[in-house]
């Protein structure tokens, strides 16, 4: 059986950020993105793919996506046990969830993820020197903070809520509700859709528009 | 699409083959199906004829093929059951398929539809022979990149690839040199025409500009439709050449799905209906007799009542001409699927219903206030109703004639509107209309 996808990419990278979740890296090919879109990824002779944003930045000469082992996963599963010189199958990239850069040299951002949401935020971050951001990281335990030393130190907020190792204790809704937000700032969500849903009728209760909120659903 | 895509099928075999159509299942010796991987409905009654062909085949000899928008999941599971499992770019090679039938070998069984590009070329190089005489079908892209969370289109259709634009130019002066009076520019994302070229492929607009440039020089009556567009890349100029060019139709397609901006989030809509505000405000203010189409889906995983509310809210406030309402039914292989369909059928039938009639209510109003005035019509055909023609304003409002003058179908005229009810009008025939008539 082959790949439901067509083009080949040599691993790099596989670096693991706790049990279940690891950073993929592989050749990028000349591949033109925008931060904040995402591909499908698959494993070699498969027919299933999944979407993954992509984490690296626009400057590196590789792609990166962060991926959470998912049980049963058919995808997620398959690619972590794949080595370095293996190859991946690509397609894309694709996606909308994306900065105006005419936004970036003049607002404020949010930037609100749960779990592995924080990877479009990671390329954003690693994109745009510019970008004058507040990343609100919502997980269960303090070590899901995946590399949390790439972000200013000052801007990263870690949200846990099954913890005492965060910022924050609570969840990133919890935050919400208890601090106050720039409400004419740009808010961008990425992750689990039950936060996404929360954090839109937090946000619209402290005076935020719809326009001003952009969400990508994570699964 | 399916319609397009069809008309190609059966070029193929009818060119390329020698075969000839039958309207008689009962008489073919080859059966297709061109599938929709929209609705899981549709995917159920593949399922369904299927069975019901292979029961045939103990009694004749058959052939059956499946093509159209399949997971490639499915195409595994489908190969067990039809002899041709092939996704519509590889549908140049259906000869080749069929003459090798006994050893089924579909070329394309593993590989999503995409991409590859010299495939979806050779696909759009078949003139297909068109199932009408008056109306016409022109793909000019294929597959999407939206990812709606309910539609499996991007993983059967693949990425969005534009058709080169002379080719489409070219095959729409054919059609209207043939007399072709409606003709619809199809795509899954009609809109976002070019986009994937970047920057070496004029933008749907430049392309609707170009149309209505040819319209301006032919000396023939056409109307050019598009379907279907996207909110996210629905521009004021695309709005502003429609409203430019009489050639270009006054009627828009415009897909909302829901009124409320939670449920077009968890739809990876990428559009609010704030935004959708701001679009049917411009149509409305550069074309103000446009009608406007749309798609809605009730009961999409975890619609509440209130949120459906809102889609209501907004059925009254845009007064949609027609509303294409579709009771939500997860599509395997589609993001939505992985979400419990946890809203009980009855609830879904409940505000089917609910929507419908609120349509009905505003497409009444609309069409009785059509009552008096002339429009242009395409005739269409023989209505149901004893010693009438149907027909098709601009608007694609249906309306009715007394008329047994069959030499009429597929040519325009002028009809006056005497009589309506909510899903169609009835009117008298003022004129034939004469070819350089559009106003």
């Amino acid at each position: 059986m082959k790949s439901t996808l067509e083009k080949h990419y040599k691993i790099q990278q596989i670096r693991s950020l706790t049990d279940s979740a690891y950073v993929v890296r592989f050749d990028r090919n000349g591949i033109k993105f925008l931060p904040g879109q995402h591909i499908l990824l698959g494993p070699p002779n498969q027919i299933e793919a999944r979407e993954y944003s992509i984490y690296s930045g626009t400057e590196d000469d590789y792609l990166e996506v962060l991926i959470k082992e998912v049980v049963p996963g058919n995808v997620s599963r398959k690619l972590k046990r794949l080595e370095v010189g293996e190859e991946l199958m690509f397609d894309g990239p694709v996606g909308y969830f994306t900065l105006n850069m005419r936004d970036v040299l003049s607002k404020k951002y949010y930037l609100i993820a749960s779990g592995t949401g924080i990877a479009p935020f990671h390329s954003f971050v690693r994109s745009y020197e510019q970008l004058d951001y507040t990343l609100l990281h919502g997980v269960k335990y303090g070590n899901e903070a995946y590399e949390r030393d790439h972000y200013e130190q000052e801007r990263y907020i870690l949200c846990t809520s099954r913890d005492e190792e965060g910022d924050f204790n609570g969840r990133v809704t919890e935050y919400l509700k208890q601090n106050e937000v720039d409400t004419d700032a740009l808010f961008y969500l990425c992750g689990n859709i039950n936060m996404i849903h929360d954090c839109f009728d937090i946000l619209q209760q402290k005076g935020v528009d719809a326009r001003q909120l952009q969400a990508e659903v994570y699964f | 699409m399916n319609i397009s895509d069809s008309e190609r099928v059966k070029t193929v075999l009818e060119d390329d083959m020698g075969f000839t159509w039958t309207d008689n299942e009962k008489d073919a010796q080859i059966l297709g199906i061109v599938a929709c991987s929209v609705r899981q409905k549709a995917i159920d009654k593949v399922y369904s004829k299927i069975a019901e062909w292979n029961k045939r085949k103990n009694k004749q000899h058959l052939i059956t093929f499946l093509t159209g928008c399949i997971l490639p999941a499915d195409r595994e599971k489908f190969l067990k059951m039809f002899d041709l499992v092939f996704t519509m770019a590889d549908l140049p090679k259906l000869p080749d398929m069929i003459g090798k039938y006994g050893v089924v070998s579909p070329v394309s069984l593993n590989r999503i539809e995409k991409i590859a590009p010299e495939s979806i070329k050779d696909f759009w190089h078949i003139t297909p022979h068109y199932s009408s005489s008056y109306q016409a079908f022109i793909p000019i892209q294929n597959g999407c990149d939206k990812f709606c969370t309910f539609c499996a289109v991007p993983y059967t259709r693949g990425r969005e690839i534009s058709r080169p634009s002379e080719e489409i130019m070219s095959e729409l002066k054919i059609l209207v040199e043939k007399g072709y009076k409606s003709i619809t520019l199809l795509g899954q994302n009609v809109n976002s025409y070019g986009l994937d070229k970047r920057g070496n492929e004029i933008s749907f607009p430049e392309l609707l500009r170009k149309v209505g440039e040819y319209g301006k020089q032919s000396s023939k009556d056409f109307w050019v439709y598009f379907t279907s567009p996207h909110p996210r890349d629905m521009t004021d100029e695309v709005i502003e050449v429609i409203a430019e060019y009489p050639h270009l139709a006054k009627q828009i397609h415009l897909p909302v799905q829901s009124g409320d901006n939670k449920v077009l989030m968890k739809m990876n809509r990428k559009h609010t209906i704030e935004d959708y505000r701001e679009i049917m405000h411009t149509i409305w203010r550069l074309i103000p007799q446009a009608t406007v189409f749309t798609d809605i889906i009730v009961g999409f995983t975890g619609e509440s009542e209130e949120q459906f509310e809102n889609t209501r809210q907004i059925m009254d406030e845009f007064k949609f001409n027609m509303a294409y309402i579709a009771q939500y039914s997860p599509r395997p292989g589609a993001a939505s699927s992985r979400w419990d369909d946890d809203i009980p059928r009855d609830e879904k039938k409940k505000r089917f219903h609910q929507l419908s009639e609120d349509m009905i209510r505003h497409t009444y109003a609309y069409n009785q206030s059509m009552i008096g005035n002339v429009y242009p019509v395409i005739v269409t055909g023989k209505d149901r109703k004893e010693g009438y023609l149907s027909a098709l304003t601009e608007g694609k409002i249906i309306t009715r004639f007394p008329s047994t003058e069959e030499s009429l179908i597929g040519q325009f005229a002028n009809v006056r509107i005497t009589t309506a009810s909510a899903m169609s009008t009835e009117g008298e025939l003022v004129n034939v209309k004469e070819p350089e008539l559009i106003s």
